[in-house]
């Protein structure tokens, strides 16, 4: 599909690389590129970026997960690395997104087992990560160490940073050569704000990715998607602190009531439909990753964007 | 000269720093040159660390290091850094407790650290203290302030007999038996600033700036160094690293200081500041209670608002006159005071920093408003001799004092500006008498700020400022601030956007090249154009300062007052917030707000100041004051003799009672009535349409 438009965009979106392999000092089988956009997002005829990478989720603490993800993958939830495994096999996305919920337990202090666990992901799959640690200034020193050392060298994707709490964050990516994830709550200013810290703190711009907070639909997504939105066109139109790519993920969606209480073979057709359909226009808006935890709906969503996208000489991997 | 002088107090001898870093710098080289074998750090990427970050060669043996040696003018630290690889390649490394050279997997969670802000700044800590007792005290205090310390000679000895563990687990790492060890200080900032600081190799400018501004280290150093050692450290300034000494040396640039001192000076000198946490006070403190306010019947003491005298006032000071989070109560405390009173109160805020000027003091100032709101239990309106404060009866009850107003304030000061602040102290006068004397002090400071502002014109700048700080509700918003159109919230002028700019460099508010003048008449210029369109994401093209027909301003939502073309009368009028009744507009002041807030540009409306109704700029385009027909009471009285005055500068005394009101006129009709009663001149001027 592309839509005719006459646009006079000056900026464009920088690159991020996701994943090292052995030649550049990582294990992974490939590395996936986003970014670079010039337009937005599925109109306009300006050359395009790179396709949309899709996500998919997994957890440390399954108990700590929607049950419909979990469910939805069987015995494979219970452990980490097989879940992995089982989702670069099975579920095949381009990157997998590793929560490490255990730390968001009250009174967690376990660090060395976030290593372990890092450690065996890492081998389970060869496919980019993308590691999301604590969300507890108390222990984010620590976490991020471990998580940043555990996986030197194989250029994952650091969440979250966020404007009260960037700083171990960053600093894991800068000592360990990882990108990191900069979250702002569904504000623009707030999401340039915190660019400039980072940028104040020494992280390069083409080693972040924008995650303006995805709210579930019909529970605030249309916030969501017009901060996207403007993000993007303030990109385009050379504001070269909110120029990088975006990653947009459902958390919100399978927490939803709507979710929640659909029972039987209801329950994974409307998991799935929520997240598709916040995906989807989140994708339109801009995101250059969409994050999913439904193993179901990777494919319809790769579907979906891949339509969406017009490929041009010389373009996406 | 002063070598070997003996020191009456200590009883030891004192170094002249002068002669023996030239002694010792001659030294090193010579040893330099007798070295022979080859040698090179294991397990780092970075070769000799200080070698390769200044010169960018790898360096093996004798000749590479004395090529490298004349590539960095014969620093002093390149040659120490050779001399110590080459006697670890001859002897290894000392026994533990001592680190020696650190590899590069350690000083990677070390850098993190440094990064994360989980440790403020690295200190060093070389030779021998004469009492081990106060050596361990230092070090105490440099463990409680979250400096990564490093030991270097006899200083390690002292601390063990004193009992204080050292290791790298407790923050003081051990670098060696012998104060030359410190050059492992030296390369481990090397590393950090290759590491963290994109610094390559061989960019010696990169490197030296990074040091001075990024890495956030001190020496501190006591005797026993012999003259290479000090030859060393004292290259370390070199790198922005103050050189403390509590004594045994004396000359040169090293900041002699008692030793109880040595810590706090260290850290000042650098700026190194502990941040404020948690404030100390029996109520909540919060932005979220910015917006509540305490009715009479809920309040349990007042100050100010007209019921007793009150103000306040901020000031820098020299940093030996401000004590950290002093705070005192002259006068009566909350236990003397009644229910329901109005008691007189001054609010003192005394601050220091090295980068703190006297410009800001209004700047800061306007926060003490901000910061008093934060409390739960306590309210703060206007500024300077008009102050008016609560008490609430709940927070009283809870145990809030009088005290916890200063509290809270020196706790916000240095909360909110760490990188300006290094002191603050406040002091609250509740004594009629004194409160009385304190304020005629503050009103000859009032008189002098204003008298800066005052008088100065557009003309006499290139640059104005801009704000973008409502941006976050109103997003392609753009304030352009002139010496003569403040800020429309009334709370901004062009110069404490000036200040603002300087304090934070990449803030909300920005300087503003004015360029070529496109229009004299509606103050349209290319500079301003440029920076609107860019500030408000491409919305908007044109943006006119003197003129609300063409072009005009944006609004967000603050403006203080709202100026509105009647085409029926040929004039403006002009509402402000306060006046809740219906205007001529056929609107009140909120649905007129609702109709051009948001970021708007709305020809024939604008939001402005109450100041700006007195420039001579204000509807300059369309023909100066003589077009304002109506403003509410309210505004006549509180500018009404500045207004006379303005009016009767230009010759237009009589103007001041042809302006209708709401008792003169409410609808168009009865204004349009008035005006041609009173032959107001807009009657006759050109059509605005």
């Amino acid at each position: 599909m592309g839509i005719s438009t006459i646009s006079d965009w000056t900026g464009q979106i920088g690159e991020l690389v996701i994943g090292a392999t052995r030649s550049e000092g990582g294990t992974r089988s490939r590395t996936l590129k986003v970014g670079g956009e010039k337009d937005l997002n599925g109109i306009g005829n300006a050359p395009l970026g790179y396709p949309a990478v899709v996500a998919y989720e997994i957890a440390d603490d399954p108990d700590l997960w929607p049950a419909v993800a979990r469910h939805a993958v069987g015995d494979a939830s219970s452990d980490p690395a097989a879940w992995a495994r089982f989702a670069e096999a099975e579920i095949r996305p381009d990157l997998i997104r590793l929560y490490c919920t255990s730390t968001r337990r009250r009174g967690f202090s376990d660090c060395a087992a976030i290593r372990k666990t890092v450690e065996e992901v890492l081998q389970a799959t060869s496919l980019p990560i993308s590691i999301e640690g604590s969300n507890d200034p108390a222990i984010d020193s620590e976490v991020y160490q471990k998580i940043g050392e555990a996986a030197a060298g194989e250029r994952i994707l650091l969440g979250t940073a966020e404007a009260g709490r960037y700083r171990s964050v960053a600093a894991a990516a800068m000592a360990y050569g990882h990108s990191i994830i900069a979250q702002s709550p569904i504000d623009i200013n707030l999401a340039k704000q915190l660019n400039i810290l980072l940028r104040e703190i020494g992280i390069p711009r083409d080693r972040i990715a924008i995650d303006p907070y995805t709210g579930a639909l019909g529970y605030g997504f249309e916030y969501s998607y017009s901060v996207m939105e403007r993000i993007r066109t303030a990109a385009l139109k050379g504001d070269e602190d909110l120029a990088m790519p975006m990653i947009s993920s459902a958390v919100d969606s399978l927490t939803i009531k709507e979710v929640r209480e659909a029972e039987g073979e209801d329950a994974d057709r409307i998991a799935v439909a929520w997240e598709l359909y916040a995906m989807l226009p989140a994708y339109l808006a801009g995101a250059a990753i969409v994050s999913v935890r439904h193993p179901e709906t990777v494919p319809l969503i790769r579907d979906a964007c891949s339509s969406l996208f017009q490929v041009h000489p010389g373009g996406g991997e | 000269m002063h070598r070997g002088k003996l020191d009456h107090k200590k009883g030891i001898s004192m170094n002249d720093v002068d002669k023996a870093v030239d002694a010792g710098k001659a030294a090193l080289k010579r040893r330099l040159e007798g070295m022979t074998g080859s040698f090179s750090y294991e397990e780092t990427a970075y070769h000799l660390p200080v070698t390769f970050a200044l010169t960018g060669s790898p360096v093996h043996d004798r000749n590479e290091a004395l090529a490298a040696f004349s590539a960095a003018g014969e620093n002093p630290l390149v040659a120490a850094e050779c001399l110590a690889a080459g006697e670890a390649a001859v002897s290894g490394r000392e026994p533990a407790p001592y680190t020696g050279f650190i590899p590069d997997a350690v000083l990677r969670t070390l850098g993190y650290s440094l990064v994360d802000g989980s440790i403020l700044g690295l200190a060093l800590v070389a030779g021998t203290p004469a009492d081990p007792i106060e050596a361990a005290g230092l070090c105490r205090e440099l463990q409680e302030k979250y400096m990564l310390t490093f030991l270097s000679g006899g200083i390690i000895g002292s601390l063990q007999s004193a009992g204080v563990r050292v290791g790298t687990e407790y923050r003081l790492v051990p670098l060696g038996s012998r104060p030359s060890s410190a050059i492992h200080f030296i390369d481990i900032l090397a590393r950090v600033a290759m590491m963290f600081g994109g610094v390559t190799p061989g960019d010696a400018t990169r490197l030296l700036s990074y040091a001075r501004e990024r890495a956030k280290a001190i020496a501190i150093v006591f005797p026993g160094l012999n003259e290479e050692e000090v030859a060393i450290i004292d290259t370390f300034r070199v790198l922005g690293i103050p050189v403390i000494t509590p004594g045994g040396y004396e000359g040169g640039s090293w900041v002699p200081v008692r030793i109880a001192d040595a810590v706090r000076t260290g850290m000042e000198l650098r700026g190194i500041k502990v941040n404020v946490t948690a404030i100390p006070i029996p109520m909540a403190c919060s932005p979220a209670f910015e917006g509540k306010s305490i009715r009479k019947e809920e309040m349990y003491v007042e100050f100010g608002g007209g019921r007793s005298p009150a103000f306040e006032i901020l000031r820098v000071r020299p940093g030996t006159e401000v004590k950290e989070g002093e705070v005192q109560v002259i006068g009566p405390e909350i236990e003397d005071i009644k229910e329901g009173s109005a008691v007189p109160l001054a609010i003192l805020v005394e601050v220091a920093g090295s980068q703190m000027k006297k410009e800001y003091e209004p700047v800061l100032e306007r926060r003490i408003h901000n910061f008093v709101n934060y409390g739960e239990g306590s309210w703060h309106v206007a500024q300077r001799d008009i102050i008016w404060v609560r008490l609430s009866k709940d927070a009283v009850s809870k145990g809030v004092h009088i005290r916890d107003i200063g509290v809270l304030l020196a706790a916000k000061f240095r909360m909110d500006f760490p990188d300006l602040l290094d002191a603050v102290q406040v002091t609250l006068i509740t004594d009629e008498k004194a409160v009385l004397e304190a304020r005629e002090k503050a009103e000859a400071v009032y008189l002098e700020r204003d008298e800066r502002i005052r008088g100065m014109k557009d003309t006499d700048v290139d640059t104005f400022y801009s704000c973008t700080l409502c941006q976050t509700f109103a997003p392609n918003h753009v304030c352009i601030i002139t010496p003569e159109r403040p800020a429309l919230c009334g709370a901004i002028t062009w110069l404490d956007g000036k200040i603002a700019y300087e304090i934070a460099p990449a803030g909300a508010n920005q300087p503003v090249e004015k360029g070529k003048l496109i229009d004299l008449e509606r103050g349209e210029f290319e500079g301003v154009n440029r920076f609107v369109k860019k500030a408000s994401h491409g919305e908007v093209d044109r943006c006119s300062l003197y003129s609300i027909m063409e072009f005009p301003m944006t609004c967000c939502g603050c403006f203080e007052c709202i100026a509105v073309m009647l085409p029926e009368v040929n004039g403006f009028m002009v509402v402000s917030r306060e006046f809740k009744g219906e205007t001529p507009s056929g609107m009140t002041f909120s649905t007129l707000a609702g109709t051009i807030g948001g970021g708007a540009q709305t020809p024939g409306f604008a939001g402005i100041s109450k100041g700006f109704i007195l420039s001579d700029r204000f509807l300059q385009a369309e023909g100066g004051i003589e077009r304002l027909v109506w403003i509410p009471s309210i505004l006549k009285e509180e500018i009404g003799t500045r207004l006379r005055d303005h009016l009767k500068a230009k010759n237009l005394e009589s103007l001041y009672e042809k302006i209708a009101d709401e008792k003169t006129a409410v609808t168009i009709e009865a204004l349009t009535e008035f005006l041609a009663s009173v032959d107001h001149p807009a009657l006759g001027m050109k059509p605005l349409i």
